[in-house]
């Protein structure tokens, strides 16, 4: 196992340096100058020559690098264009919401995709398999955003009752918090829920076709029992990967989950950002995400060889 | 039941074997009715797109003002729009917008997965962990974000959009055809080939990519769905192909949620056109799946 640990940590440093690489070029390198849009929508300083100066982009492109990286190390990812504000205070204020949503999507997603997903597998091609399939892959196709709308619009229309969304953070009032979050969470976690049916599905096939469940049969064990004790729990293993996978894209989707409930996480704060060309911002928010996402996924990669052993000993 | 490959003829008059695709067209009728009715929706949705021009009443930026938010009629059967312009000609239309759009980024992502995916498997080593770290790196990017940011350097626009979602997908495929390359390259005919003196490159083209195919085909049908989402995703935002040309993302998102409690059609039409072509795609693709690939099965 510490060899295993220390092969997959180790793999992390180069994908960082890529990541840092990316997100450096990225605004280099498109084509499109970006000193000429920022100026010319928003005012960040009176000439070009000086913006490029304040960016540090006048200078050779390993030394704005080497200042780059040098400035992460320190815990500085630059600040605001915009609002003059550091962008690690602002990120770290608002990142509990974003998390708070994307763990709360992944609990409904896990819940409802690992019930239909086994559900399907031990009843595999009847009515319930196809039901259940139809369901979660015909969630996966309404885009969530369309969802997320009706859901805010419809009861206003036909009911005449408009909820109101203001965000209050958990540590304030954990009930009236939860209530806010698990609409979207809902909206978001049942359209999610398709990739986790599917791998639950699968992996459950597979697992009832071991030996052993056919020994917890042969036993005369209940159904109840033998699916479980015995194949649940081996076929839950691969829906931890799912974690990993999921992210990304929950965390991508927070940009218009946020606007659409109006809560104020890191997606708003990139949007925001986005619209007013303040990239200093989005490069420090896509840097930080990207790492978060690489760390999440050495956790869930290191938990999966400790629930799977067969992992790390390959 | 009659094997696959076995030969089918018509009272033993046709002796040939059938070519592979008719197989699993056969198959496809005869074991797996949600992949069938995917692909019969598929079919009727392209058909539309290509006979657009005849099928569609009205011109897609064709504006009668005095329709404006018309509701079902004769005239209109889906409505009109805030502008007066004819749903039901404008879905048409979307269809081969967005389906240009899917079709294209998926033949951009199959190019880009082959062209990572197979040299990393093949050549191993240094080139192996160079390119697989790069595609982590991509891939660590949380999706829409990366999306954005590069649309909000390039510009939105229909081709701009067509390869960053045709290349950031393709860079998410190419870990799967990595892996089934990685399979192909173990086989004695490779080596056969290495042994005659073929070129790393001949050895790649001829022999590695033409076995990759079924995964590449299987990647693509089901990437079609989630390009055309994102693309909608994209136009709520206000970054996707933009106006007149109607895509089914941005008649949802730009005018049909905008206008929604006086025309809901506008929001409803779309959101169906667009959730049943991917719910086609997805239900096709699975099928594609088991059919020509089961090594597949529960990925993604």
């Amino acid at each position: 196992m510490r060899q295993y640990v220390l092969r997959r940590g180790l793999f992390v440093i180069p994908t960082l340096v890529m990541v840092t690489i990316v997100v450096f070029l990225m605004l280099r390198f498109l084509p499109g100058d970006v000193v000429h849009q920022m100026l010319e929508g928003y005012a960040y300083a009176p000439t070009v020559e000086a913006l490029r100066r304040e960016l540090g982009l006048d200078k050779p492109l390993l030394v704005q690098y080497a200042t780059w990286i040098r400035d992460i190390f320190r815990g500085d990812l630059g600040h605001s264009l915009w609002t003059k504000q550091p962008i690690v205070q602002e990120f770290a204020r608002r990142f509990p919401v974003t998390l708070e949503l994307a763990i709360l999507t992944i609990l409904v997603s896990v819940v409802v995709g690992v019930g239909i997903g086994v559900l399907s597998a031990i009843r595999q091609d009847s009515w319930a398999d196809y039901g259940g399939r139809v369901f979660a892959i015909a969630m996966l196709a309404i885009p969530y955003f369309w969802l997320a709308v009706l859901v805010v619009v419809l009861p206003s229309i036909y009911l005449r009752w408009t909820p109101v969304w203001t965000y209050v953070p958990f540590t304030e009032n954990p009930v009236e918090n939860l209530k806010i979050m698990s609409i979207p969470a809902l909206v978001f976690g049942l359209t999610r829920a398709g990739p986790v049916m599917r791998l639950m599905r699968s992996s459950m096939l597979e697992v009832m076709r071991q030996d052993y469940i056919r020994t917890a049969w042969a036993k005369g064990l209940s159904e109840q029992v033998v699916i479980t004790r015995h194949a649940l729990k081996n076929a839950l293993i691969p829906v931890v990967s799912i974690i990993g996978i999921q992210t990304p894209f929950l965390i991508g989707g927070s940009v218009i989950m946020e606007s659409i409930f109006r809560l104020p996480g890191v997606g708003q704060f990139f949007f925001e950002a986005l619209i007013r060309r303040d990239y200093p911002v989005v490069q420090g928010i896509n840097l930080i995400l990207a790492t978060f996402v690489i760390l999440l996924n050495l956790v869930v990669d290191l938990s999966y060889a400790y629930l799977d052993p067969r992992i790390r000993y390959r | 039941m009659r094997e696959a490959g076995e030969t089918v003829g018509i009272q033993g008059v046709w002796k040939r074997r059938l070519p592979w695709w008719v197989e699993v067209l056969v198959r496809l009728v005869r074991t797996k009715p949600l992949g069938l009715a995917g692909a019969v929706i598929l079919l009727l949705m392209v058909m539309a797109a290509i006979f657009a021009d005849l099928i569609a009443p009205y011109g897609y930026a064709q504006i009668i003002p005095a329709d404006r938010f018309a509701g079902y009629s004769k005239a209109h059967w889906l409505g009109a729009d805030q502008l007066g312009r004819d749903l039901f000609t404008r879905i048409v239309y979307g269809a081969r917008i967005s389906l240009s759009i899917g079709f294209a980024a998926v033949l951009i992502a199959s190019v880009v997965s082959l062209l990572i995916g197979v040299p990393s498997a093949y050549f191993g080593g240094r080139t192996d962990i160079f390119l697989q770290r790069l595609v982590d790196a991509w891939m660590a990017f949380p999706g829409l974000l990366i999306l954005l940011t590069v649309l909000s350097l390039t510009g939105p626009g229909l081709v701009q959009i067509t390869i960053v979602l045709g290349v950031s997908s393709g860079i998410a495929n190419s870990r799967v055809v990595r892996g089934v390359a990685l399979s192909i390259k173990e086989n004695q005919y490779i080596e056969a080939a290495r042994a005659l003196g073929a070129s790393p490159l001949r050895i790649m083209l001829a022999h590695m990519v033409p076995n990759t195919m079924a995964t590449v085909i299987v990647l693509a049908t089901i990437g079609l769905g989630t390009v055309i989402l994102t693309e909608a995703s994209l136009s709520f935002l206000g970054y996707g192909v933009p106006p007149p040309t109607p895509t089914w993302g941005g008649m949802l998102s730009l005018e049909g949620l905008r206008y929604m409690y006086d025309a809901p059609w506008m929001a409803i039409w779309p959101g169906v056109a667009l959730s049943l072509a991917v719910f086609a795609f997805n239900m096709f693709g699975d099928a594609l799946r088991d059919l020509l690939d089961p090594r597949l099965r529960g990925a993604g």
